[in-house]
């Protein structure tokens, strides 16, 4: 039995009631009195000089306020910040000068509606003169390719090898070599709620207030930074509920626009996206990766070293997106004891939308890509895919593990998870009904994965991608406050996009004080009042803010007991708390209850113990665990500090007609330390794995041989709906963490992280006995189809005459 | 993603739907489930300036069968028709389509007439309309008219349906006897517009040879294809695998195909031969079970 009261119980969360009866208070549902609307004249060129704006026929239209360009906001503003220095890469909400993909925001038409403006931005005509572009991110690399940024120079944004152990020797020392090649395709996270924002300009207070769907570390300062305003200028409320977003909800370049233009107007503004405008230009797409992988093992499958390049087409504006090459560097051996690596990271610009964080921030293309060469080794071998992954696994008494990078892994006993998972699927019998559906003819296929999630994040990518930047503080907060009657109430510092952040506050805050979370209010602070904290980005929410509440709540005991101690006339050490109040272990009738030792706090001073603060609250900024630490010049770093391990057994058949994959069984084993709450964790790994079934199977940002976007709408972008995801069995696990307060990991990316590598396991897995291999995410019917019958023509050519 | 002014009319009546409509003088649409039409005015990809709804219309609602024909009022929910026993009993292959079209929510509103009124070349109930040769009724304020389906699609989206008529019915055949159908597509997830979609319909004679047969190719084409020539190779023949597949490829060999970002051309063709197949094979099971 667990030692908690309410952490790992499973209970409601606090927030599903309001979602579920239509109680959310989403940006679009802020409405201000004589808002007006944005929208927005999109490039339709990947490569253009901007020539003449004519605006004249759009501002005539009655309801239109205003009708800007790029030239006045680069007057106007600061270029947006990007994660690496990069000279002549200047960024802009509007394009300056030039267009740079399809999609690009050129004009904002500010009107009185949305279908004003929508008019009004049709009767804008800009002048374009078409310019070579490049789609293609190896072509983009070729000399004399067309230049994204002209003056930058180049259009490679980052290259880096890094070598940490002795590469050489170890594959001079394995018996065998194998190269791999993958391609992860362009595809998102894509929340039913788009981007959206609104500003206002309080002319009495000189304050610029902003409503805004994110989840992006340091939001008011980049505003700040680009609108040359003082931080405490902005104030961001937090209050919003953000309907979806794991990574995409950045919204730098539309909060800029929209904080400009009601400063501008002196007016509150909105910009909510359309589908269409979200799609094509919202800076919403994730990497777009080509792996390289070579790993040198034994012929008993003892992997020893592995070589990888990771080749990301980030698009046209760097953002953040080139450091999710960065992060994969604190898990770039998954679980495996790999002794040496060398990790080749090249960050490409090309003529499409920008590139933007996306759950798991670089890591699941690269577990699919370890994941798949890991499959390769077994079948160059002839072992057991599973065999050789228990070959390779860093055992549980090994931990803390440093892996070559510099990273210590927490803790982890990842064969006793496998265990559980193939049992739970019954392995043996899976595999019968996979030889039974193929002696019938059908091709079948069982996947794995077995991969890592780093969580509780840091930024130490910042500093080892960027020299310029030494940022190692990663800090969330947490204020308790216990008000005059006793009720307690916890603020945070961050918006909340999902992840049930006031559940989780609550059960760790009512756990620590003994009270029922129920009972516990948790409120958003705006930016103006919130403590220091970096959003809930990074898989890190339950350790970071987790952490600093309980910090807050552990504050809070030590001063109830402080007075009762006075009041008792008892030392400390003999006094307990328990629910509130505070016994004497010498004599269990000698205690003071909550409500008194409440109204001593708050309205009797002369009982206080002297030089204390009046009142009952507490306030925690915690760093992140194993944090505050620089890179090394070769570039070993501490980067998150816990890690969860999650391991997939799949099934799938292929239609052979059709190339199209169905799914019939899925089991997930998970550990990611003590669970909060099992509701929570069991939904992120639900939502996880059809996420990346997903990525897998469906999604793809797909641009044309013209530099168009033809996934630009739901029509073309796929997403798995309910028919498409199988049942799914989670196979609980815990491994407690030692770094946090409760023994909890990260789980806001469980499921995404190892499924695709399990579908692409699985369908290889399948089209095996026909000697066939798709590396190519994702694995569209038509691509399986193809290579289905590019084989039946190869063999009809061999059996023929 | 907001529509283009436009005005609104809500008709009562066929007549005064028609009489909207020679009003507009070629300005107006039609709208029924708005499934389809508010899409494209959203994405203004659609901008009439007045909208006649006959969603209301009593007239136009309605399954009847009369005699070999089964009538269905162009204003018919696609959702009436997946529930309708009439519908399963004498059209199999029609109740085998329909649940194929979007999801429930979207059959709940959308009408027959409105699907075959718009004419996707991938869209399932006018290949149904096409495959099994069913007669549109039509109605202008010039008076009444009539039409078969399979002259009805000129290309994608585009009809012999004047700017100023309204369909009103769409009359189905009943065949009867030992009759099978079967109906097979290919969409990337459950409720999507098909990449390849095949409709057959067979008759069997009292030896199990085939007496007649219908195929139609939906998906692969600029229209909705019916394919005669490889329904002829059928009959007065044993419905076997060697057959069906000459069928099926004389079938594929019919269609013009085009690429896009969810397959090449030759995919759509390869599937048009492998679903035409399946809906002839399931055809040929079904009729041969009837005594
Ligand atoms: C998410 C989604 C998925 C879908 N998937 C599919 C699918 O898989 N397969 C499929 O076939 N369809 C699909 N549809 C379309 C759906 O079936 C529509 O309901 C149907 O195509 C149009 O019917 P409606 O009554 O809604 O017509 P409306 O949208 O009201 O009108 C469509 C067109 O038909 C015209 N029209 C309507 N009624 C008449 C009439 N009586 N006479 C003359 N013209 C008329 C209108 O002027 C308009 O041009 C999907 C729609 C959505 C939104």
């Amino acid at each position: 039995m667990s030692e908690y009261r309410y952490v790992g119980r499973k209970r409601r969360t606090k927030e599903d009631r309001r979602f579920i009866t239509g109680l959310g208070r989403y940006v679009a549902d802020v409405t201000l009195p004589g808002m007006s609307h944005v929208a927005l004249v999109l490039s339709p060129h990947p490569a253009a000089r901007i020539g003449a704006i004519d605006t004249a026929a759009a501002l005539a239209l009655p309801g239109v306020q205003a009708v800007v360009t790029g030239a006045e906001i680069a007057r106007h503003t600061n270029p947006i910040l990007h994660g690496l220095a990069l000279p002549g890469v200047r960024w802009y909400p509007l394009a300056v000068g030039q267009v740079r993909y399809v999609g690009e925001w050129v004009v904002a038409v500010v009107a009185a509606s949305r279908h004003i403006a929508e008019d009004a931005a049709e009767l804008v005509r800009v002048d374009y003169e078409p310019m070579a572009w490049v789609g293609d991110p190896e072509a983009a690399l070729a000399p004399g390719a067309p230049l994204v940024h002209p003056d930058h120079g180049s259009n490679l944004f980052y290259r880096r090898t890094f070598v940490w152990g002795d590469v050489a020797g170890d594959f001079a020392k394995a018996h065998h070599r194998l190269a791999s090649k993958v391609y992860w395709g362009r595809s998102a996270t894509v929340p039913i709620e788009t981007f959206g924002v609104v500003a206002n300009w309080n002319r009495g207070n000189d304050l610029l207030d902003v409503w805004a769907s994110i989840q992006m570390p340091k939001y008011p300062d980049q505003m700040a930074h680009c609108l040359r305003l003082p931080l405490n200028a902005i104030r961001v409320h937090y209050d919003v509920d953000v309907g979806g977003s794991y990574g995409v909800k950045r919204g730098i370049k539309h909060s800029v626009l929209v904080g400009y233009l009601a400063r501008k107007l002196l007016m509150p503004v909105r910009l909510i996206e359309d589908r269409l405008e979200n799609m094509v230009g919202g800076d919403m797409h994730g990497p777009d990766r080509r792996f390289d992988v070579t790993l040198a093992f034994d012929a008993d499958g003892l992997i020893r070293s592995m070589k990888m390049r990771a080749l990301d087409d980030i698009g046209c504006y760097p953002g953040r997106s080139p450091l999710q090459l960065a992060k994969p560097v604190g898990a770039i051996v998954g679980p495996y004891r790999i002794q040496s690596v060398e990790y080749e990271a090249v960050a490409v610009a090309t003529n499409k939308t920008s590139q933007v964080a996306v759950r798991g921030f670089g890591q699941a293309p690269t577990n699919y890509a370890i994941e798949t060469a890991i499959d390769r080794v077994a079948a160059h071998l002839g072992m057991d895919r599973l065999a050789v992954r228990r070959r390779n696994f860093i055992q549980s008494h090994e931990f803390p593990y440093r892996i070559p990078s510099g990273t210590d892994y927490d803790s982890g006993d990842y064969d006793a998870v496998l265990t559980k998972t193939v049992a739970r699927a019954k392995l043996e019998a899976l595999i019968a009904r996979r030889d039974a559906l193929r002696a019938e003819g059908r091709l079948a296929g069982i996947g794995f994965a077995t991969c890592l999630e780093p969580s509780g994040g840091n930024g130490a990518f910042e500093p080892l991608f960027n020299p310029a930047n030494d940022t190692t503080t990663w800090m969330e907060s947490c204020q308790v406050k216990v008000d005059a009657l006793g009720g307690v109430t916890a603020t945070i510092a961050t918006s909340t996009a999902g992840q049930g952040h006031q559940t989780l506050v609550a059960t760790v805050t009512g756990e620590e004080l003994g009270f029922d979370p129920d009972c516990i209010r948790v409120v958003h602070a705006d930016s103006l009042q919130a403590l220091p904290g970096n959003s809930p980005v990074a898989s890190r929410m339950a350790i970071m803010l987790g952490g600093a509440a309980a910090g807050a709540a552990r504050q809070i005991k030590e001063r109830v007991l402080a007075i009762a101690a006075h009041n008792l006339q008892r030392p400390v050490d003999r006094l307990v708390y328990r629910e509130g109040a505070v016994f004497d272990l010498d004599n269990e009738l000698r205690t003071l209850n909550w409500a008194e030792l409440v109204r001593i706090a708050h309205r009797k001073y002369h009982q206080m113990p002297p030089g204390m603060e009046p009142g009952l609250q507490a306030s925690y900024v915690w760093e992140v665990p194993k944090g505050g630490t620089m890179p090394t010049a070769d570039g070993r770093v501490q980067m998150y500090p816990c890690y969860s391990f999650e391991c997939h057994i799949a099934l799938v058949e292929i239609d052979r007609g059709t190339g199209q994959v169905a799914i019939r069984d899925w089991f997930m084993g998970h550990d990611c330390g003590t669970v909060i709450n099992p509701d929570i964790v069991h939904g992120m790994s639900y939502g996880g794995i059809a996420h990346g079934i997903g990525a897998a199977l469906y999604e793809e940002f797909a641009y044309d041989e013209n530099g168009q976007l033809v996934a630009g709408s739901f029509v073309d972008y796929l997403l798995p709906s309910v028919h498409e995801i199988p049942e799914i069995a989670l196979v609980d696990h815990c491994t407690p963490s030692p770094l946090t307060p409760m023994g909890q990991k990260g789980s806001g990316e469980s499921g995404y992280l190892g499924a695709p590598a399990a579908v692409a396991s699985a369908v290889n897995d399948a089209l095996s006995p026909l000697g066939i291999t798709i590396d190519r995410l994702p694995m569209h019917p038509s691509r399986i189809e193809q290579a289905l019958a590019d084989k039946r023509a190869d063999m009809g050519e061999r059996e023929g005459p | 993603m907001k529509a283009a002014e436009f005005a609104y009319a809500r008709a009562l009546s066929v007549a005064d739907a028609v009489a909207l409509l020679a009003a507009a003088a070629g300005e107006a649409k039609l709208i029924a489930g708005g499934q389809t039409l508010v899409p494209l005015m959203a994405m203004r990809l659609a901008r009439p300036a007045l909208l006649v709804d006959i969603d209301g219309i009593a007239e136009l609602n309605g399954i009847a069968m009369v005699g070999d024909t089964l009538r269905i009022g162009a204003g018919t929910r696609q959702a009436e028709i997946e529930r309708s026993g009439l519908v399963g009993r004498e059209v199999r292959l029609l109740a085998l389509a329909i649940g194929h079209v979007g999801h429930g929510q979207i059959r709940n509103r959308g009408t027959i007439g409105g699907s075959i009124a718009h004419g996707d070349p991938a869209a399932e109930l006018p290949l149904v309309a096409v495959t099994l040769g069913a007669t549109l009724l039509t109605e202008t304020s010039a008076g009444a008219g009539e039409i078969s389906a399979r002259d009805f699609y000129l290309g994608p989206m585009t009809t012999t349906l004047p700017a100023d008529a309204l369909i009103t019915r769409i009359d189905l055949p009943i065949w009867r006897g030992r009759v099978g159908a079967g109906f097979h597509e290919m969409s990337p997830r459950r409720g999507d517009f098909a990449l390849a979609a095949a409709a057959a319909q067979v008759e069997l004679d009292g030896r199990g040879r085939c007496r007649r047969a219908v195929i139609g190719v939906g998906g692969a084409a600029p229209t909705p294809i019916a394919c005669a020539d490889a329904a002829r190779l059928l009959e007065g023949r044993t419905l076997d695998d060697t057959l069906i597949a000459a069928a099926a490829s004389a079938a594929a060999a019919l269609t013009e195909p085009a690429s896009d970002s969810h397959g090449s051309a030759e995919y759509r063709r390869r599937l048009t031969a492998v679903l035409v197949a399946r809906a002839l094979k399931d055809a040929a099971t079904m009729a041969r079970a009837v005594p």
